[in-house]
């Protein structure tokens, strides 16, 4: 196991933002945390990148406990983050965030600069402008792409497809796809939870700072628990209380045994 | 109404336009073209205090002794609070406070131990880089609005705690500071530039000038070198920054004690000149003035910031003959600006992307609305 979250808990003040998660993520693997807005999704990664102190459990990544580490060092561990949002340097150029994404390592970076350049042909022609004039979807790229010049063994990603249009989402997660195939772990938050779920091998479905669902990604999208939440099926969060015979004749629905 | 609009915003254009221009010449001017701008500026620096100049530029005060106060110290401290502020995006509203800190080592050690003044530039520097880090160390885990509380906090402490501090001389503070020692004999004009005494001011201007000539290298080195481009990452995403792989706590501190040495040194040289200092030249309302002169110059570019707190500290001179009115003047001027030039007289490019953006360290000034994310425990930035 390369990743390893054991029940950890996480506190704004006196306000548990977290309250046991626990995941685990493989070498090689694509896993998505899904859920609503402050479900914690988030948190979670912001607490394995090493942004937010933990209270109690443990991280665990590569066979070292890195709970206590600050998030610099993890970095040079092997943890990239793309982080929420516009997470980019908005006054350097795309090169110079490009080559902030490498500030951890010495020597020649040459071929991961042409390997993001040749990934995401965008940024090439946008090399010396201001990375903040770009557009969301342009930002986002240059996140992704900035993370992997530090060589991550795992690639963190906070809702890549946050305020974009379908058309860019969807080519946003092929190219994470292809960063997976190339040997990048991939840890997903993402809200857009059909999209995550076709894409991931596995996923876990947050819900209040709990992790109230794990499965492999595929089974959970005929879920219809999940789908009456996240996937359309139902008025968003509180759908499965108003609709009870949702989840009580669940023997109505063949199992997804697919996956 | 409309109009006027897009009138002021055409000026502004055709401003920034212009600055561009004159930019991008500076940056492809070959080396030896840079190297006799510099030696010129610092040529024209020791030709100020001339009188011809002095009757334009002050006519109601001796235009020698502004060129050394307010004017060069607060070139100086405006230096030194642009580390802060400008490059590591820190907002700083106590800095008066290592500007004391070296006045009260120049004057205490200066009194009581009987230090030659270079000694004590060299122990007021190490006592102020100390004051920065006992400062950042337990504040620094803090952002935005809420470090610029508790760094004004710490302005107010140092100077209620001086003049609460009978041993230090209390409200009355300290008098028969020594000068620098003197070099008699040697003249240049008619002015004896290593003799400081009482009456001339212009070797202490002097002095002041090559002190700064020595910042500015040193800074501008900071500024191209790794350090530079941490602290930049630091104003524009501290969390990004942290996720790069930048230790954002020690450059931070780093920051603040590059900026309070800077303000320490430039402490230990005003009393060495003034004789005698006490607790209320160290008014809160200084530090309000050398962050207006960062801002309004345009903060994170040097040349910007030393125009802009040449301005700030000239102004109110110069329009010294309308007595009560300066100060009108001063805040008309200063509204004008934030008006045409909201990101300051010469501001960086990144700057001004930063800006535009609405992100990036002090492009809000630290009036980030904290949600709930944005305080607490900080365990990582250690």
């Amino acid at each position: 196991m390369l990743l390893e979250i054991k029940d950890i808990h996480v506190h704004y003040g006196k306000i548990a933002a977290l309250k046991g998660i626990s995941v685990e993520v493989n070498q090689g693997e694509i896993v998505t945390l899904i859920g609503a807005n402050g479900a914690g999704k988030t948190t979670t990664l912001k607490t394995i990148s090493g942004l937010r102190g933990l209270t109690s459990g443990s991280i665990v990544f590569d066979g070292q406990d890195i709970s206590k580490m600050p998030g610099h060092k993890r970095v040079m561990a092997g943890l990239g983050q793309a982080p929420e949002g516009r997470g980019i340097f908005p006054g350097m150029t795309v090169h110079d965030n490009l080559l902030m994404g490498a500030y951890t390592r010495s020597g020649d970076f040459g071929a991961e600069l042409a390997e993001a350049y040749e990934l995401f042909p965008r940024l090439a022609e946008r090399r010396n402008q201001a990375a903040g004039t770009m557009s969301g979807g342009e930002q986002q790229m240059l996140a992704i792409g900035r993370a992997l010049m530090a060589k991550p063994k795992v690639l963190l990603l906070d809702e890549p497809s946050m305020g974009l249009a379908p058309l860019l989402v969807q080519q946003i997660f092929d190219i994470i796809e292809e960063i997976n195939r190339r040997g990048v772990t991939v840890l997903l938050v993402e809200q857009n939870a059909q999209q995550a779920l076709k894409l991931a091998h596995r996923a876990y479905v947050l819900e209040t700072g709990r992790v109230v669902k794990s499965a492999p990604a595929a089974q959970l999208l005929d879920d219809p628990d999940v789908q009456a939440a996240y996937l359309g099926g139902g008025l968003g969060h509180d759908a499965p209380a108003e609709e009870p015979a949702a989840d009580a004749p669940p023997a109505d629905r063949p199992p997804a045994d697919e996956a | 109404m409309n109009d006027k609009q897009t009138s002021v915003a055409g000026f502004r254009r055709r401003l920034g336009h212009a600055g561009d221009v004159m930019h991008d010449r500076w940056q492809q001017a070959p080396g030896w073209q840079r190297w006799i701008v510099y030696l010129l500026l610092i040529v024209a620096a020791l030709l100020l205090p001339s009188e011809t100049i002095g009757s334009f530029m002050s006519p109601d005060t001796d235009w020698a002794t502004i060129l050394f106060f307010p004017i060069g110290t607060y070139v100086l401290l405006a230096i030194g609070l642009n580390v802060v502020v400008g490059q590591a995006g820190l907002l700083d509203l106590g800095f008066v406070a290592f500007y004391a800190v070296g006045g009260y080592a120049m004057a205490l050690l200066g009194t009581r131990m009987g230090w030659n003044f270079w000694v004590i530039m060299v122990a007021g520097i190490a006592i102020c880089a100390l004051a920065g880090v006992t400062l950042g160390a337990p504040t620094l885990r803090l952002r935005g609005d809420y470090l610029a509380i508790v760094t004004l906090g710490f302005g107010e402490i140092i100077r209620i705690t001086a003049r609460n501090t009978d041993e230090i001389g209390g409200p009355n503070g300290i008098r028969g500071i020594p000068h620098p020692p003197s070099f008699e004999g040697i003249t240049i004009g008619d002015v004896e530039i290593f003799k400081y005494g009482v009456l001339d001011p212009r070797p202490y201007y002097y002095l002041l000038v090559a002190l700064a000539v020595v910042v500015i290298i040193l800074v501008k080195r900071w500024e191209k070198s790794r350090v530079g481009r941490s602290w930049a990452a630091i104003r524009e995403d501290e969390d990004a920054a942290e996720v790069m792989g930048v230790p954002t706590f020690r450059f931070k501190m780093l920051a603040f004690a590059i900026g309070a040495s800077i303000g320490g040194a430039m402490g230990v040289l005003w009393a060495a000149k003034s004789i005698s200092i006490n607790p209320n030249d160290f008014q809160f309302l200084l530090s309000a003035t050398i962050l207006a002169a960062v801002v309004m110059g345009g903060a994170g570019n040097l040349p910007g910031v030393m125009l802009g707190a040449f301005i700030v500290a000239w102004l109110p001179e110069r329009f010294r003959g309308l007595q009560e009115y300066r100060m009108l003047i001063f805040g008309a001027v200063l509204v004008a600006l934030m008006i045409f030039r909201p990101e300051g007289l010469l501001p960086s490019r990144q700057r001004k992307a930063e800006l535009k953006e609405g992100s990036g360290g002090m492009g809000t000034l630290g009036a980030e609305v904290p949600g709930p994310e944005s305080h607490g425990e900080e365990v990582a930035s250690k």
